[in-house]
Order: C-alpha cells, then structure tokens, then sequence
C-alpha cells in the first residue's frame, strides 16, 4: 500500500500551463524527491497529489485507484507543509491529536497515539505547551507528529526544513531518514536544497518549468544526466560546459576537438554527428591541477579558499560564463597568476545540439560498491 | 501580559529619553483633549446646582457633593428603565450584528467567488448613506411589518447599520489567519464547519471582541435616532431619551443631568472593560513561518 502513479497530470491556472503532463510511478515505500528551480511546478505537483490542488487533466492514481475527485483523507495522504502550519490556540498535544479528533477516535486511542508519536519525534516533555512557545525545528517535529497520527500510506513534504537553519537541517534531514526507515511508508519530499535530494531520496525526480526533465537514483543523476539541464542542476558548483567539434565516431565512443586538443570520449555514439558543434560538460571536481588528457591555461580571477577544497574561477578567452574548478584545500593558487588545469576524457560528458546527453559507457552498479577503491 | 511589557521595554530602549518624553506629553495632550468633556462633565456633575449658574463660570467645585446622583432618581423616577433599555438594545443588536458578521466576514475572507468585491463595495457604499437619510424609508417599512412602538424597531434597524462596517473590520482581522491553517485542517480530514469552529474562531476571537466592542459602542450612541423616529412609548425609550427628563420646564437640572449621563454609561463601561480582559494580541504565534 502506497502505490502512486501520476498519468499526464496537467495544470493550469487561467491560460497558464504550470504542470505540462507529468507521469511518474512510485513505489511503495519508496522515498522521492522533486527538485528544480523556483516557480518550475513542484509546489503545485505535490498540491494536486494531496488534493488541494484540482488536477487539470490527468489522473492521480493510489493503489491502483483513480483519487482526482477525492478529498485528502480518503486518498491516504498527510502533507507536512513548509510554514508548519500549526494551530496556534492548541497545546502539542492537541495539534497532534487534531487528526484524531476530527475522526472521533476514542480517548484513549488518541492518548496512546499521541504518546507514540511524540516518543518517535522526541516531543514527550512538549506536549502541554503551545507552538509559539518552540524553536522552528519543535515546531517542525510537530507539523510531522500530526500527519504521523493518521498512519497514511504517503507522507508529502513541501520543503519542510527551509526554515531551519543549517545545523539544525542536517539533524533533522538523519530524523526523517530515520522516521523513513521506521515508519515504511511512502514518503515525497519537495525541496530545492541538493544536499536535501541527494542524501535522502530513494529517487530524484528533477522538474524543470513543468516537465520531468529526469527521473533516476542520485548518483545515477550525478554520473548519467540525460540533459543539460540536470547536468547543470545536480551538482554543486555547477557543471562546466566547453564548446567542442565532433571528429570521429567509433564503437567505443565519440572523438571531440577542443581548440586543437583531442579527446576520447567513452559515450554511445551516434551516427551521422562528425563535424557537428557539441557541448562538453565537465564537473568542477573532475579537473586537476597541471597538465590532464586535455589541458586549460587559464588565469584565476576569484579563488576561495574553503580549507577542505579551494575553488577557483576563471574566464576562458571567447567565453562569457565563468569556468569553475574544484581542487583539494592542500592545494595553494593564487588569483591573477596563469596556471595549467586538465581533465581525463572519462570525466567528460557529452550532449548534442538540443542539450540530450550521449550516454556515457559507465556502469552505475560499480559506482556504488563501496569497495571499489 | 509579559509580552506587553516587554514591548514597551524594547520601544524605550529604541528612542532618546527626551523622544520618550515627547511621545508621552503628545499622548497626554491628546487624550486631554479626548477627556476634557467628560471632566467637566464630571465636575458639573458635582457642583450644588446654585453654583453653576454663579458668574463668573468656575471650573473647580465648592463643596463638591455626590447628591445629584442620589436626587437624579427622584427627579426622574423611570430612569432605571431607561438604562436597561439601552443596554437591552446594544445587549441585542450586537449579539444580532456578531451572528450574522462573523460567518460573512469569513466567507469574505477566505473564500473567492465571482462578484465578491461587488458585495463587498456595496456594504460599504451602502454605510456611507446617512441614517437620516433612510429615516423615512425605514419608518414606513417598520409600520408595514408592525414593529412600531417595539424594542425591534430600534434594534433591527441599529443592527443593519452596524453590520457593514463589522464585516470589513472583521474581514481584514480574518485575512491574516494563514490559510495553510485551512488547507492542514482539510487535510485532517476537518470539514468546512469543523475548522471554522475549532481553528478559525478560537484564533479569531480577539477580532470578534473587538468588532464587539465597536458594535456595542455603536449601537449604545445611535439608537436614540431610532428611539424618537420608531418608538413613542415610554417604557421602550433608550438613554439618550431619558436624558431629556432633566431639561426641566423652567430650568436644565444640569448637575443630575450630568449624573445621569454618566450612571447610564457605566453599564456600556463594565461590559467593555468585561470584553477587553479577553482581547490578547499575538494568539497566532508559532501558526506558520512568517
Ligand atoms: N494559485 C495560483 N494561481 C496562479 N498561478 C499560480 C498559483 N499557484 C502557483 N502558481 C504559479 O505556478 C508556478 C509554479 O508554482 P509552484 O509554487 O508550484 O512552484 P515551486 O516549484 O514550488 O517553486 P518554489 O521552489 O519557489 O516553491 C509559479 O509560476 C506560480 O506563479
Ligand atoms: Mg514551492
């Protein structure tokens, strides 16, 4: 239980189309989060979900059960909003009891279930206070106690942790990963903090202006990007994109020049593409200091010394946005002295006129064995 | 309330001493200016009724006496009436204007139909008309449904006028309840009624005390243009009526007169002071993230 599908959802406000025909499955138990740039639609997705939102055209379906015309409770559903969004007149208890209350449970019911999720959300010695009386993060463990108490089958989360600050966003991002693993349920989670996405989601689905730009695991994102745009979004900083010719096509990959350099691509290739112009994507992480299979000679205009890695930013000549690179703390550079960076072509990822990436020839299982060192 | 002090704690640090000083002294002017008629009032009030026709004027008392507050009910035997009346008719009218203006006011301001801000334009541009103006229009429809010479001839009249202004108040105190509270209530599954019962008017009850207050204060000042055009029976005249049982054939029994005003508003004072205990600030703290 806790099966989503979303088949062509659409939304529009007025003549505005804001959800241009999403389709995703969930599966139970699973965790996904939507990313993507503000105002690209993933508020409003998660609003059609819960049912706050009338769905345009398309249809929302639960354990195989088309729910568009119904209201939240009966799709199973508890949404834990990014204001919190706390009744202010109530104790803790009561807030948490409110769902409760609503169905008519018995007393005691209300008592135990109340005091469950309280221990889960470490709220025990809260209960009698009112939420004005909290810090953002009680405040927050609140909003999450009042939709655990109607054990739904799919928890919604409209960046429930933008509020908090820093430190107290990484606790609570281990909490729910833990309430996650604890209560088995299906849980979507809307954030646009990467760390966010890539630390707790199952899978990624990332939006871009109301489309699914890519669907996938997180380091499938990071290594595979099927598009400019998630190669640009995932990541921080972001990508680096080079303009290259395409020279030769072969089995085992597609051959680019860069300003004379040539470089081997390990990536499907595609007929026909010789002499055409392609983008070369490179991650800031992947470039080393001093000479690589393709070497830069750029001249660093900022550098910023993080201790743990030092970032540096140059303006490549005929270039206008700034190319980033990411080198290890113990590595010392300094602004407006000339130095070599390079890359290795493995690093490198390609994409085509229209911004779709040649998928690289990279096994995403071997990525992820821990061993692999 | 330990958040008021402190709130007057942080506006002290904020200015200057002599900015401090200044705002008092302002304060004070202004609420002398406020208060002025009702000292002298106060003082007539005490005033043996020979002194205050004693020339030259004196402002200050000579063997100041409370006896006009005990003589006033012998020179106007039925004036006890005439404050229960009075209260009797705000008592009601406000009760009628918070029934029917605190579900509007959230119609209002939560929900968005086609045509709202016509109704909403049309309460105010309809509050706008003097009542005198609608004195004689209001007169024939009382006589037709029969209310003339009844309590309701002042009170429903006096109610509608205080509706438009209610509603607006109201309205603008509800709009500021984060409707995220409506939509989390929905999502536990809380009807309509149950949320506007349980989350709404909890929250918005300082609002409702307030637009109370004003109704109350509205309909006690305003009824007596209702009294002397609807109503010739004595036993149902309000106040203000009563008041000009002191304007003797002779003479104005000025010190009772002022007596009198000041026993007829006390009742309005005790329920405002009653309704203003409730009036707490800051009840949607810790609701969303502002
Ligand atoms: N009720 C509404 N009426 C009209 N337009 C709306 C409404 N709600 C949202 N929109 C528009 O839909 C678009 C998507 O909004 P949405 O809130 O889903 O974005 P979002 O991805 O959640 O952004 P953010 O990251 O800033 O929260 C925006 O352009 C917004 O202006
Ligand atoms: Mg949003």
């Amino acid at each position: 239980m806790g099966q989503l599908s979303l088949k062509t959802v659409i939304k529009t406000f007025g003549d505005f189309q804001v959800v241009k025909g999403v389709s995703l499955d969930v599966t139970e138990g699973e965790f996904v989060v939507f990313v993507g740039p503000s105002g690209c639609g993933k508020s409003t997705l998660l609003r059609m979900i819960a049912g706050l939102e009338h769905t345009t055209a398309g249809d929302i379906v639960i354990d195989g059960k088309r729910v568009n015309d119904l209201p939240p409770v009966k799709r199973g559903i508890a949404m834990v909003f990014q204001s919190y969004a706390l009744y202010p007149h109530m104790t803790v208890f009561e807030n948490i009891a409110f769902p409760l209350r609503v169905e008519k449970a018995p007393e005691e019911v209300i008592r135990k279930k109340v005091a469950e999720a309280a221990a889960i959300l470490h709220l025990e010695t809260r209960l009698q206070q009112k939420p004005g009386q909290l810090s953002g993060g009680q405040r927050q463990r609140v909003a999450i106690g009042r939709a655990i108490v109607r054990q739904p089958e799919i928890f919604l989360f409209d960046e429930p942790l933008s509020n908090l600050d820093a430190a107290l966003r990484a606790d609570m991002r281990i909490e729910l990963t833990r309430l996650h693993k604890q209560l088995g349920a299906t849980m979507i989670y809307v954030t646009h903090d990467q760390v966010e996405a890539m630390t707790m989601a199952d899978r990624i689905v990332v939006l871009n202006a109301g489309y699914i730009a890519q669907v996938g695991a997180p380091l499938e994102l990071y290594h595979k990007p099927q598009n400019t745009f998630v190669a640009g979004f995932i990541g921080n900083p972001r990508m680096n994109f080079l303009p290259v010719t395409c020279t030769g096509v072969s089995a085992a990959g597609v051959e680019v020049d860069y300003q004379g350099q040539r470089l081997h691509l390990p990536v499907a290739p595609r007929p026909g593409i010789e002499g055409a112009t392609l983008s070369l994507g490179i991650r800031p992480e992947h470039i080393t200091l001093g000479a690589g299979e393709a070497t830069l000679r750029i001249t660093p205009s900022v550098v910023e010394q993080l201790g743990q890695q030092t970032i540096g930013y140059a303006t490549l000549p005929g270039r206008e946005e700034t190319f980033c690179f990411v080198l290890p703390g113990t590595r010392v550079i300094e602004d407006d002295k000339p130095l070599d960076i390079g890359f290795a072509a493995s690093e490198c990822h390609l994409f085509d006129a229209e911004g779709q990436a040649f998928e690289r020839s990279i096994d995403l299982a071997a990525l992820t064995v821990p061993s692999a060192v | 309330m330990a958040f008021k002090s402190r709130d007057t704690r942080a506006m002290i640090d904020r200015y200057r001493w002599w900015e401090v000083v200044a705002i008092y002294a302002g304060m004070f002017c202004f609420l002398f200016f406020l208060l002025s008629p009702f000292i002298e009032g106060f003082l007539v009030s005490l005033k043996p009724l020979a002194q205050l026709f004693s020339s030259p004027y004196r402002f200050w008392p000579e063997n100041g006496t409370f006896a006009a507050y005990v003589s006033m009910w012998e020179t106007v035997p039925g004036f006890a009436r005439y404050v229960f009346n009075s209260f009797l008719i705000s008592t009601i009218s406000t009760c009628i204007v918070l029934l029917l203006v605190v579900p509007a006011a959230y119609a209002f301001a939560r929900f968005d139909y086609r045509g709202m801000g016509l109704v909403l334009g049309g309460f105010l541009a309809v509050s706008m008309f003097s009542g005198a103006v609608l004195l004689i229009p209001l007169f024939r429809l009382m006589r037709t449904m029969g209310l003339l010479n009844t309590y309701f001839a002042m009170i429903i009249p006096g109610a509608a006028f205080l509706i438009p202004s209610a509603i607006w108040l109201l309205r603008t105190y509800m709009m500021r309840i984060p409707t995220e509270l409506n939509e989390a209530a929905y999502m536990d599954g809380a009807s309509q009624f149950y949320t506007f019962r349980r989350v709404i008017l909890p929250i918005a009850r300082p609002g409702i005390i307030v637009v109370a207050i004003v109704t109350f204060i509205g309909a006690y000042s305003q009824q007596f243009i209702f009294a002397l055009t609807f109503n010739s029976k004595t036993e149902y005249m309000p106040l203000p009526i009563g008041l000009y049982a002191y304007f003797g054939k002779q003479e104005v029994i000025w010190n009772e007169l002022m007596a009198a005003s000041f026993v007829g508003i006390a009742p309005a004072l005790v329920i405002i002071f009653f309704l203003q205990r409730y009036l707490v600030g800051g009840l949607t703290a810790g609701a969303v993230k502002q």
